[in-house]
């Protein structure tokens, strides 16, 4: 055996100078990339959410009993056996959306003016909470409306678009969205998708050509919020416009994409000559950039939080597998569990500790990356444990529900999973965000070209 | 009550993050000075009365800095004397170590029986910096009980470990009588599973502090190491490795900070934060070294030092299997 060396506290040398002895730092150096002194502090500062004050301890708790008490008598049933098909999820989908519009818990981000509106992010995370924790189903199809609709529309769009459309979210008029092509994805200012803008009698209008993938439902969609091209001049995000597309119009084709594990949550787009009045542009031609910032900053954070508990929730699922497949006293499954069960609890803590941070008005670059990373890893490890303890049974196909990640259908719910590492910004494109924007790491050159 | 960021600038003030694993002695002597020995004592015992949540921030600064001032161990042993009012020399003892005297808490199992005249013989293990005690805080066959280091039939051995950031002792009873009774039997577990918890979020911190430290360390120098023309830190294979160290670390403290906080969290939840801190930490060195190439391997640089302390702290208060197959055991039960 080597000879332990003995404690050498007290005798360590700066890491600076380590690197400059070993030729690693040189002596004379015109670094692109200097060692700073001293970490920048933010990096290290153990965030420490300053505390909720009384009053709005108390009427958080009023409101979460309020809501509690509203979901004993509403909160579905067996919605998942009733949504086995696409039509029964839609439907069953609808219902509660209307459901919790006329309770008042459907938007409660939009402003005070509608009815419902005008609540706190605290306020809007406890509801949230308690509609994971009465196990409703997720408000899928209204999503986009809810949210990205109603963001674009609510910072960049006019008056009158404003008046004529978010009414109409309220009354169940379904949206999608139009931004990634088979050429444009990770890469979304790439798009190609074709804007002209022509004359005709009754008012100008854009003739849309080109085609839209991995959009979100837009089978039941009755508009789109469409990023296309009025100009290749310049830098590739300058020439974007961002237009409001009726799906029903002339020219418009959808055609779902069958997923992997059964589902059509996604859909194809193809656009054909589709005329778009040019009332229906969201700030100037040439500037739908800046708009689909807004669009893609509507969400931030009460989704993951949600889907982290809702995940917690249904460890149980797990453990009714180890249960009857008689492992309760297996010391290996159980420290799989065990990891699984840690896993998924810090998932939840740090969606958590991302939304309280933004509550007091704190947020960094990256903070949403390691969220979206860290649960879409959860929900990986989380799946393919039921599916290795399901063994053998999960390869005979059993029927799907349609709008749940964690339904106990090992083989489709990790099929599933593959959806958080892939969409809204993959796994990849999350850990570049990290390492350039939060650790600083240089990023590459632009316009590098192989 | 003195805000925590305060607490965590003094604490960076003291210990600056270029002067890794700073010395023992000259360190214990600012902690002591600084009333870090006190932080959690009572105000009416003398000391400073602060919640859970100042400890964490102090111990995550000190695994910043790989400090090898034992403040954990004493704090620990503090806490089980404080919590002892049956015993007849508690206010002595907390004035001894109020002055800086040190009676550690082991932080690992002890093996002890009790010999027919009432005496103990056998081995407590995981003494840090036992050199420096006057006595240690040990869990007999009859209950907890202070064990001065200069009682007949008790003498210290050090046990040399591979992380050269601190130091290990045994201490060995052979025939040991003992006389300052913490807890009778049936009070140990208690205070077991309160000095426990307190152990698990306190090397969580450490973890968390230190494998902060090496990812910074590991950023600057992907920065500075210069391959094929360009900074290591410009290939993306590399920086997506440094994204999940970073992803690692950010989730453990999280789940460190809701369970500090989380007063009626059982000693298995605090244990699961503990685990899931000493795996991340151990998963950054394990990289760090890696990513540091040749200079990582050899002694001079510091990349040894993290790596070393993760797998010490990995084996501390219960290994990673142990606790995972409690969380596992304990959530198939709710």
């Amino acid at each position: 055996m080597a000879a332990p060396q003995g404690a050498h506290y007290g005798k360590v040398a700066r890491n600076e100078d380590i690197l400059r002895v070993w030729g690693i730092i040189p002596q004379n150096p015109s670094l692109l990339f200097p060692i700073s002194p001293q970490r920048p502090a933010a990096v290290w500062t153990p965030r420490h959410p300053i505390g909720t004050d009384k009053d709005m301890t108390n009427d958080l708790e009023a409101l979460q009993r309020e809501v509690r008490s509203f979901l004993a008598a509403e909160a579905p049933t067996g919605w998942r056996d009733a949504s086995r098909t696409q039509d029964d999820f839609v439907r069953t989908q609808r219902d509660w959306f209307g459901k919790l519009v006329r309770a008042g818990y459907a938007i409660p981000h939009w402003p005070a003016e509608y009815p419902g509106g005008g609540r706190s992010l605290a306020e809007q995370k406890v509801i949230y909470e308690e509609l994971a924790g009465a196990d409703c189903p997720r408000l899928l199809l209204s999503f986009v409306s809810t949210y990205h609709a109603f963001a674009t529309l609510h910072e960049c769009g006019n008056a009158e678009q404003k008046a004529r459309y978010l009414p109409k979210i309220l009354e169940g008029e379904t949206w999608c969205q139009g931004f990634s092509e088979p050429g444009a994805g990770s890469d979304l200012a790439a798009i190609k998708t074709r804007a002209e803008l022509q004359s005709r009698p009754d008012g100008d209008v854009y003739v849309i050509n080109g085609q839209k993938v991995w959009s979100t439902m837009a089978q039941f969609a009755d508009k789109c919020l469409l990023l296309a091209r009025t100009s290749s001049d310049g830098v590739k995000q300058a020439g974007i416009t961002y237009l409001l597309m009726d799906m029903k119009a002339p020219g418009v084709t959808v055609r779902p994409i069958h997923q992997i594990q059964g589902d059509e949550e996604f859909a194809e787009i193809f656009l054909d000559n589709v005329e778009i009045p040019a009332s229906e542009r969201v700030g100037e031609e040439g500037k739908g950039w800046a708009v689909a910032q807004a669009t893609l900053a509507s969400e931030r954070g009460l989704t993951l939080m949600e889907l982290s508990y809702r995940m917690r929730g249904a460890l149980g699922r797990v453990a009714k597998l180890i249960r009857d497949h008689g492992h309760t006293e297996d010391r290996g499954v159980l420290r799989d569990f065990g990891v699984l069960v840690t896993q998924v609890d810090a998932v939840c803590a740090i969606a958590d500790q991302f939304l309280d941070n933004r509550i007091n008005g704190i947020e960094r670059m990256g903070d949403a990356s390691i969220v979206k990373n860290a649960y879409s890893r959860a929900l990986r490890a989380y799946s393919a444990l039921g599916l290795r303890l399901g063994g053998m049974d999960e390869q005979y196909v059993a029927p799907i529900t349609f709008g749940d990640l964690n339904t106990g259908n090992w083989m489709a719910d990790f099929m599933n999973s593959y959806a958080w590492t892939i969409a809204g910004g993959s796994e990849e494109v999350q850990r570049g965000i990290i390492a350039e924007r939060m650790l600083d790491m240089p990023r590459e050159p632009k316009g590098w070209v192989l | 009550m003195i805000e925590l960021n305060e607490l965590t600038d003094a604490a960076q003030k003291a210990f600056p993050a270029g002067s890794l694993s700073p010395s023992r002695d000259e360190s214990w002597g600012l902690a002591a000075e600084m009333g870090w020995l006190m932080v959690r004592l009572p105000e009416e015992d003398g000391g400073l009365g602060f919640t859970r949540e100042a400890s964490t921030a102090l111990h995550l600064e000190m695994g910043r800095v790989l400090a090898a001032m034992p403040l954990i161990s004493a704090q620990l042993g503090l806490q089980a004397i404080a919590a002892s009012h049956d015993f007849a020399e508690r206010t002595d003892w907390l004035e001894r170590l109020a002055g800086g005297e040190y009676a550690p808490l082991p932080m690992l199992s002890s093996k002890l029986t009790q010999g027919s005249d009432g005496t103990v013989s056998g081995t407590i293990s995981g003494v840090f910096e036992g050199d420096m005690a006057v006595a240690v805080v040990a869990q007999l066959p009859g209950g907890y009980a202070l064990v001065p280091l200069d009682a007949p039939g008790v003498s210290l051995v050090e046990r040399p470990i591979w992380d050269p950031s601190r130091r290990l002792f045994d201490v060995v009873l052979d025939g040991f009588t003992p006389a300052l009774m913490l807890t009778d039997a049936a009070g140990a577990k208690a205070l077991h599973d309160r000095l426990s918890g307190e152990a698990q979020l306190a090397l969580a911190a450490d973890c968390i502090g230190a494998a902060g430290a090496a990812l910074d360390m590991t950023i600057e120098y992907m920065k500075v190491r210069r391959q094929f023309d360009r900074p290591i830190a410009l290939f993306q294979a590399l920086k997506h490795r440094a994204a999940d160290m970073k992803t690692r670390i950010v989730v453990a403290e999280a789940l460190l900070w809701k369970r500090v906080r989380d007063e009626s969290a059982s000693v298995t939840e605090l244990a699961a934060a503990k685990v899931l801190a000493a795996e991340a930490f151990r998963f950054v060195t394990e990289e760090m070294v890696q990513l540091h190439g040749g200079i990582g391997l050899t002694d001079e640089h510091p990349c040894h030092l993290f790596l070393k302390r993760a797998l010490l702290n990995l084996q501390l208060c219960g290994n990673a299997d142990l606790w995972n197959e409690r969380v596992g055991r304990q959530a198939l039960q709710t």
